[in-house]
């Protein structure tokens, strides 16, 4: 693999909401449902602290092992508490 | 610190020579000009040397002799003069980074004795030996030349070089005179010194000197600075005749000691040790430039062609390496040829695909160039016969090429060959995509696809799905504040995917428990509830002003506009 393993910090990310994604995933997931107005951005901001106390988790479990970078094995230890934590 | 104090302390002569020495160093001074004391005590060294170990009628008569002598030789050669400092300033820098060096480590060493006097004794004698052997030794010849014109050049230019060459001079011609027996009382000195306590052989040399020359008395403070510069000249001078540190006296002694660890860099001729350390060297770089060789010849010709080559040349390999095997090196040698052996049942799964068998033709290419090293080393052993050479250089060389191909290859090997079976497997549940699944398993690269789309549905929007998912990975990578591997990103879009489902999953029963089909943000918010994000302390509207931009705050958070109405509507 030429391109290099570690994937430097983001400095600036985009705020907006991909609405139409949203959408269509709900819609995809559930055709039978509807999802009314605002509520994908509902789903974007309850994904947004998703991923946000994923990134924290995985971080501190990499701290814990001493490594700089985030590696697999910390994402995967957080997403199995942080997937539990945030089920409904 | 021990020749001076050695000479002082012991000397049984007592104060009666002391006077006599003075009478001399007396003498000795219209040529030295006072600041310099060590210098001073130097001149009274010698003069006392030889009035240890000579009659005093001889000594008086050879030190007048000396000093005609100089006066003559400064008269003469002023030519050599700027020849010789211009030679010193070229070598200035390595003595000065050793006096750096030794400024640094010295007073650590050196607390506990008074101040003044510890900087100036150590320096002449640490001096002392090497000057003394190239007296002695073999360069005798060029002795003669390079001292008149340094006596000479001090004289004329600086008052405190000059003192310096003084009484190098006479100790030199000290030591002409009276080589054996002027030994002893160092080897003397410096056991006395080591012996005694330090305080008591650091006073008593500097009490004499002030008593007996009041001028010099005075200025305590310059002294460590023109220390300085004496032992710099001192250091230059050594580094000019190349002498070969006579070190053997001198461990002993706490101050010599860093001075001992760079002299041999300094020299050029070097110490035994040293010497067969830079032999070691050489036969390492000789042994790198030979396996590097046909390292090179081994990649630039690794291709396809030579594929079966190659692995004859591994099974070579392991059998030599098995013959040789002294060292942990080769355990990785015999691991690799067996992923080797896994990537070959691979490739005959399915040699279309050609990324597969590029990253194989790197790896036999490596594996050649592997194959190739141990020849190398029995090469090198057998006209050599020394083990230590292999030792040596198997770590450096094969080592590393172990490690980056095996890095290398096992990852990839490990990770092609299930996602391979994943998308056989696919194959067999799923036989709705068919043109896409058919291709996958050719082409290892893309084979990490099917397990993610597998989730989402058989779609033809999967490639979107994928990049927004990555938008969200984005996120995360901005959340975690560090920097994250490849891996983890897959991993997080995995994570998100699982996520979404569970998430759908959730607002479809709370829908349905609700009595609905549509989701509301009532379902939402009950949902975040749930998870613990929205608490009776912190609503859902403040964790939209904290996460949302205003755009999207104005068309969550009801707000009362003119016109008496409300815009989100409640």
């Amino acid at each position: 693999m030429a391109l290099s393993t570690t994937v430097s910090q983001r400095k600036h990310i985009k705020r907006k909401a991909p609405r139409g994604f949203l959408k269509r995933v709900f819609k995809r997931q559930k055709p039978h449902l509807r999802l009314e107005t605002s509520g994908d951005l509902l789903m974007h901001l309850n994904c947004l602290l998703f991923v946000q106390r994923l990134a924290e988790e995985s971080r501190t479990n990499a701290c814990e092992n001493k490594c700089g970078v985030i590696k697999r094995e910390h994402v995967l230890a957080a997403a199995k508490v942080i997937l539990k934590k945030s089920r409904g | 610190m021990g020749g001076a104090s050695g000479f002082w302390v012991p000397g049984p002569e007592g104060k009666g020579l002391q006077a006599k020495i003075s009478d001399e160093s007396s003498t000795l001074h219209p040529l030295v000009p006072p600041p310099c004391i060590i210098q001073s005590c130097w001149s009274l060294h010698s003069a006392q040397r030889a009035l240890l170990e000579t009659p005093s009628s001889r000594r008086l008569s050879s030190q007048t002799k000396m000093t005609a002598r100089r006066r003559s030789q400064r008269t003469k050669s002023i030519g050599k003069l700027a020849h010789v400092q211009a030679s010193g300033h070229l070598e200035e820098q390595t003595p000065r980074t050793l006096l750096k060096n030794i400024l640094l480590t010295a007073p650590e060493s050196s607390i506990v004795m008074p101040e003044s006097v510890v900087k100036p004794v150590p320096a002449p004698q640490v001096v002392q030996p090497p000057r003394r052997e190239s007296s002695r030794g073999s360069l005798e010849l060029q002795l003669p030349e390079l001292e008149p014109p340094t006596t000479l050049a001090p004289g004329l230019l600086a008052p405190g070089k000059r003192k310096q060459r003084l009484r190098l001079s006479v100790f030199q011609q000290g030591m002409d005179q009276e080589l054996p027996l002027s030994q002893e009382p160092h080897g003397n000195a410096d056991a006395s010194s080591l012996t005694s306590s330090l305080n008591l052989t650091f006073a008593t040399p500097l009490q004499p000197q002030s008593v007996q020359r009041p001028g010099l008395a005075r200025r305590p403070p310059t002294h460590r600075a023109v220390d300085v510069g004496a032992f710099l000249q001192d250091l230059r001078d050594t580094s000019l005749a190349l002498a070969p540190p006579d070190t053997v006296l001198e461990d002993t002694q706490p101050f010599s000691q860093p001075l001992v660890g760079q002299s041999p860099s300094v020299h050029h001729s070097l110490p035994c040790p040293s010497h067969s350390g830079a032999e070691d060297a050489e036969r390492a770089v000789s042994h790198r430039t030979r396996s590097s060789g046909p390292r090179l010849q081994n990649n630039s010709p690794g291709k396809p062609a030579q594929l079966l080559a190659g692995r004859a040349e591994e099974v070579d390999a392991l059998a030599m390496s098995f013959s040789h095997s002294s060292s942990s090196i080769f355990g990785e040698v015999a691991v690799e040829p067996l992923q080797d052996g896994v990537g070959e049942e691979a490739e005959e799964r399915m040699e279309e695909s050609l990324s597969m068998s590029k990253v194989k033709e790197a790896a036999r290419a490596q594996g050649s160039a592997r194959a190739e090293e141990p020849e190398g080393h029995t090469q090198v052993t057998e006209a050599e016969g020394s083990q230590g050479a292999i030792e040596t250089k198997e770590p450096e060389g094969s080592s590393g090429d172990v490690d980056t191909s095996g890095r290398t290859v096992s990852p990839e090997l490990a990770a092609s060959t299930p996602e391979f079976l994943q998308a056989k497997q696919l194959q067999c549940l799923e036989p709705a995509p068919p043109p896409s699944t058919a291709v996958l398993p050719l082409e290892p690269l893309s084979a990490r696809l099917p397990p993610r789309a597998r989730t989402p549905g058989p779609k033809p929007r999967q490639d979107p799905y994928k990049t927004r998912l990555s938008h969200y990975a984005k996120l995360f990578s901005f959340y975690a504040k560090m920097p994250m591997e490849r891996k983890a990103l897959e991993m997080v879009e995995k994570c998100l995917d699982k996520y979404f489902q569970h998430l759908c999953d959730d607002l479809e029963v709370f829908a349905a428990h609700a009595g609905r089909k549509t989701v509301r943000p009532e379902d939402l918010e009950l949902l975040m509830r749930r998870q613990g994000l929205v608490t009776d302390q912190l609503s859902l509207h403040v964790l939209v002003e904290r996460h949302l931009p205003l755009e999207y705050r104005q068309l969550l958070i009801p707000c009362a506009f003119s016109g008496n109405s409300v815009f989100p509507a409640q």
